[in-house]
């Protein structure tokens, strides 16, 4: 069996998780109407490139469908690159179209995609917070002592693995699926948190999908306010007699502000406001103080039995005897002593979420996922601009999204990027319709071989989003090896029945004999344009082998060969390209 | 010289007739290390988290002591191994004061980034890349050692874990975890797909140079690895991730193909809890891996390999002196460096001790810095890697006297 196997206590899911920290402050100022310039006093540094590396080539343009359905899609399936092309008679008209309806997921017929995963059977991902927590921490029926304790212990959370390849191969609604991945990378917990597996299924439907189209501000109490992350980060043990930095220092450099806006050790004292009187930027002592503002923070669970007012439900709960109840000072602003509960948690979260250096953070990392590793200042500030000035809208995000979507850089770039190794299998799957219902643990095996366990990014920073991070020997080889593995109907995992099927032969007129002709059609139903000559010509010469080029081949010939060429083209260059 | 399955010369004709199957090799950048090549290979172990240098290599006697125990009543650590009457080693680190002990390993102390951060991600890049403050920095610290020295060996540079950013775009460096994983999936038709891979990886985009390394790599380490593995002198690995690919970069380097740098990494030390909760705790865990790691790696190749070897084990930050209520600590500063090798000067703490009064700590928290990281660097370059270029190597730093941390 390829999937890893959990048979671990409350040690050794420490030892797995390695988890990193942070904390913040308070204010409930509205967001200013306007997003302030650069900030003056950065020092905006030269690139020092002491070794002479070269500018990356730039690559031919390709048509508008193509951007879109590598970059807002886990590639095209069949007839997707066509369906586009028909959304209008411009290229403009077809992209507003194409993001209006994935913007709008609930309009998308996905019945096919809806039938499919009714048939995986999934037996934990109907349950609320609360059923998970009930049934599969606080009353699993196992012994804990037995394998089946920590296989109900974790199923949930592989079931989820499971259903997000499911969803993003078959669903329609692909641009959901595209950022329920940029979400959980962003505000990144790692599988195998400590004390609440289970309860990933929950955090990555009821906190990332339910507000990644919505609020940011609200999605933030969500975040920190769900079991999965108090774990993960160790909020959940943190209190007034010495507070953990842990979630407070993250909420800031990754979830909000960024490092981008981190000035490092500094007196507070010494950073400039904005016209409101917040800092720009925060240090330290910005953190040491949210964390003391968060003390309290915590599940309801039941690590300390002998509190009063703990009932092990699962819930958050405000803790407040581990509240830090004194006066803090954050971001520049003054926080009252003995405020009411959780006020002083929310004050760090509003200061935090209503602040233009997250607005711009928050940007620049959307602009990464969608445009380009090193996204133009220009649609980073258009799209900051518009999470300023929709700070309160129920659809903040999704006017963000749209923003960077519907952007001359978005039409415009091409090849900037490189499909992340999830990416790239899944949009493999996709290309050469493979069928699968129950996903077989080969294929989430194989992304960690690639260097992309799904969910199992151990520090809170997420998977990297830039072509450095994959463009390495042991990454492409699986990323080459898993082509073959789904093309060949290598992936199967019989003792569990799960079946995975791409029938290339099937798929194939049965009137194209030659290597060319062969070739001439799977380049284009796979990419959806034609290679370049040369790419064209190798192509060809692995079909062909020993026969000519526009010799008729047998039979036995095309059943063996045929997957073999498929898979050149799925390894290719211009397949990784985003 | 160990008997090896390929020697080298067997390595060469197993190795042209891999690569004689893939028809219009390029093999433009693979060629076979000098022989008179003398450098030692680097090996750096990453410690991904910020080990609490202050928990491993703790302050044995003084006032120091005290201030220690003061500040860490749950998580201090007792039982020390004795490195010099000052400090001791953390009692899980057993194997590691035995090769101290014989002067393999040194340690310096007070030692790190000095540069003001405490976020992890910073602090990384910044050791990494060797340009503190400088996050734009397009090559890692490594990559311009391999290219100031002219490096054109068949496989200069190996990482078993990821891409690390001191090897940022140096083209020629193999990642691999388990070489007996590296191999291309093959229905049979493999070559004749290698060979329409390699006419369409013929770019020069860094996707088309990664396809072409992959390419030369699979013909350089597929026909060497095969069968299990045997270390040398009985050494044996454990199966923790930090033992695993120590093995691997041993089995590498036996091959003699010329690896010049490897980097691992292991991560998990970002303790903010339950470090040691009374019996010896997740991070005895961590230090135990580390010392059975590095010594049977050690031992593995003291078989004619370790008076050419060089192995520096880092992390991006010390701890917080004082502990938080979790039995964990936060974000700190100073750190610990360890350097093994048969060129090491060991047996000895290296660096000037700050001391840990609140006055003498760093931002009134942390332990203070007194040596550079990249001072500890820059003598291995010097005296162990044939690179007196420090000045490419870490731009801006000018290394200040000399510590001795390594023979000539």
């Amino acid at each position: 069996m390829l999937q890893q196997k959990s048979k671990m206590n409350r040690r050794d899911f420490l030892k797995l998780m390695g988890a990193f920290a942070g904390a913040s402050a308070v204010v409930t100022a509205c967001a200013p109407e306007q997003i302030p310039g650069p900030d003056p006093t950065r020092v905006v540094e030269p690139p020092i490139n002491p070794t002479g590396v070269p500018p990356e080539p730039a690559l031919p343009p390709v048509a508008l469908g193509i951007i879109a359905l590598n970059r807002m899609a886990y590639g095209a399936r069949l007839d997707d690159f066509d369906a586009f092309n028909a959304l209008g008679a411009t290229d403009d008209e077809r992209l507003r179209n194409y993001v209006a309806q994935q913007l709008n997921p609930d309009s998308i017929d996905d019945s096919d995609f809806e039938t499919r995963y009714a048939a995986a059977g999934f037996e934990t991902l109907h349950k609320t917070q609360d059923e998970l927590y009930f049934d599969h921490i606080a009353s699993n029926p196992y012994n804990s002592n037995d394998d089946a304790y920590w296989e109900w212990y974790s199923k949930p959370a592989y079931e989820l693995v499971d259903a997000t390849f499911l969803r993003a191969v078959y669903s329609k609604k692909q641009l959901v699926e595209v950022l329920a991945d940029f979400w959980h990378n962003h505000f990144n917990v790692y599988f195998w948190q400590d004390d609440g597996v289970p309860m990933l299924a929950s955090y990555n439907r009821d906190v990332l999908r339910a507000h990644m189209l919505g609020n940011f501000r609200q999605m933030l109490e969500a975040v920190a306010t769900h079991p999965s992350m108090l774990y993960y980060l160790n909020q959940n043990n943190s209190s007034d007699a010495g507070p953990n930095e842990n979630f407070a220092r993250e909420l800031f450099e990754l979830h909000t502000l960024g490092a981008e806006n981190y000035f490092g050790v500094q007196d507070p004292n010494s950073i400039v406001k904005d016209a409101n009187g917040i800092a720009i930027g925060y240090v330290d002592n910005d953190v040491y103080e949210s964390a003391r503002a968060l003390t309290g923070w915590r599940v309801d669970d039941d690590i300390y039995e002998y509190e009063d007012g703990v009932e092990k439900t699962g819930h958050f709960l405000y803790y407040k005897p581990w509240h830090d109840r004194f006066n803090k000072l954050i971001l520049g602003k003054y926080i009252p002593a003995d405020q009411e509960d959780m006020k002083d948690g929310r004050d760090v979260l509003d200061l935090l979420a209503y602040h233009p250096g997250t607005a711009r953070f928050i940007s620049r990392k959307l602009a990464r996922r969608f445009i380009s590793d090193n996204p133009p200042d220009s649609i980073v500030e258009a799209a900051a601009s518009i999470f300023m000035a929709n700070a309160s809208a129920p659809d903040q995000l999704k006017r963000v999204v749209e923003t960077i979507l519907l952007s001359p850089e978005f039409k415009q770039t091409w090849g900037a990027k490189i499909k992340r190794p999830i990416e790239a299998a899944i949009s493999m799957m996709r290309a050469v319709n493979t069928d699968f219902t129950k996903l077989p643990g080969g294929i989430p095996w194989m992304c960690s071989m690639m260097g992309q366990a799904m969910f199992e990014r151990r520090p809170p920073d997420g998977y990297p989003d830039v072509k450095e991070a994959w463009a390495n020997t042991m990454s492409l080889l699986y990323r080459w090896n898993f082509a073959v593995g789904i093309t060949e109907n290598w992936m199967d995992d019989e003792e569990q029945q799960r079946i995975i099927r791409t029938d290339i032969v099937a798929q194939t007129p049965a009137e194209l004999r030659t290597a060319e002709s062969l070739a001439d059609f799977w380049i284009p139903r796979i990419l959806n344009r034609p290679m370049s000559d040369s790419d064209r010509q190798a192509v060809i010469a692995v079909m062909a082998q020993e026969y000519g080029t526009q010799e008729e081949l047998p039979q036995d010939h095309i059943d063996y060969v045929l997957p073999a060429m498929v898979e050149v083209i799925l390894m290719s260059p211009d397949f990784q390209w985003k | 010289m160990p008997t090896q399955k390929f020697t080298r010369r067997n390595f060469l004709q197993g190795c042209s007739a891999a690569i004689a199957e893939l028809a219009g090799a390029r093999l433009t950048n693979v060629a076979f290390r000098q022989d008179n090549s003398s450098a030692d290979t680097l090996v750096v172990v990453f410690l991904r988290g910020g080990w609490d240098a202050l928990n491993v290599v703790p302050p044995m006697a003084g006032d120091d002591r005290g201030y220690y125990e003061l500040a860490r009543p749950n998580i201090k650590i007792s039982n020390l191994l004795p490195l010099n009457d000052q400090f001791g080693l953390h009692p899980a680190l057993a194997p590691l004061h035995g090769l101290y002990q014989q002067g393999k390993m040194a340690v310096v102390h007070a030692v790190g980034l000095n540069y003001d951060t405490r976020s992890h991600f910073d602090a990384m890049e910044y050791i990494e890349l060797g340009t503190p403050g400088q996050k734009s920095t397009t090559s890692g610290w490594i990559t311009r050692h391999l290219q100031t020295q002219g490096v054109s060996s068949i496989l200069p540079a190996l990482s078993t874990s990821g891409a690390p950013s001191s090897l940022l775009n140096f083209v020629p460096t193999v990642n691999l975890n388990d070489p007996s994983e590296f191999s291309q999936w093959d229905n049979g038709l493999a070559a004749s797909q290698q060979t329409a891979l390699r006419q369409m990886y013929n770019g020069e985009t860094l996707l088309h140079r990664a396809g072409i390394r992959t390419l030369d790599s699979l013909g350089i380490v597929s026909p060497l690895v095969e069968g299990e593995y045997q270390p040398s002198n009985g050494a044996s690995y454990n199966d923790d991730e930090l033992s695993q690919q120590l093995k691997t970069v041993a089995r590498m380097i036996k091959l003699e193909t010329g690896l010049r740098v490897a980097t691992v990494d292991y991560g998990g030390w970002d303790t903010h809890e339950y470090e040691n909760d009374g019996d010896g705790g997740y991070i005895a865990e961590l230090l135990g891996n580390l010392a059975s790691g590095l010594s049977n790696f050690y031992l593995d190749l003291d078989s004619g390999y370790t008076n050419k070897l060089s192995v520096v084990v880092i992390s991006e930050f010390g701890r917080r002196l004082v502990q938080n209520e979790s039995y964990g600590t936060d974000h700190g500063h100073g750190n610990v460096m360890f350097a093994l090798g048969g060129g090491v000067n060991g047996g000895q703490v290296y660096g000037a001790w700050p001391g840990l009064h609140n006055d003498q700590l760093y931002d009134h928290a942390d332990l203070a810095i007194t040596t550079d990281y990249r001072q500890v660097l820059s003598e291995m370059l010097a005296h162990r890697l044939g690179n007196a270029d420090v000045a490419s190597v870490f731009p801006g730093y000018v290394p200040t006297g000399e510590m001795g941390i390594f023979r000539e």
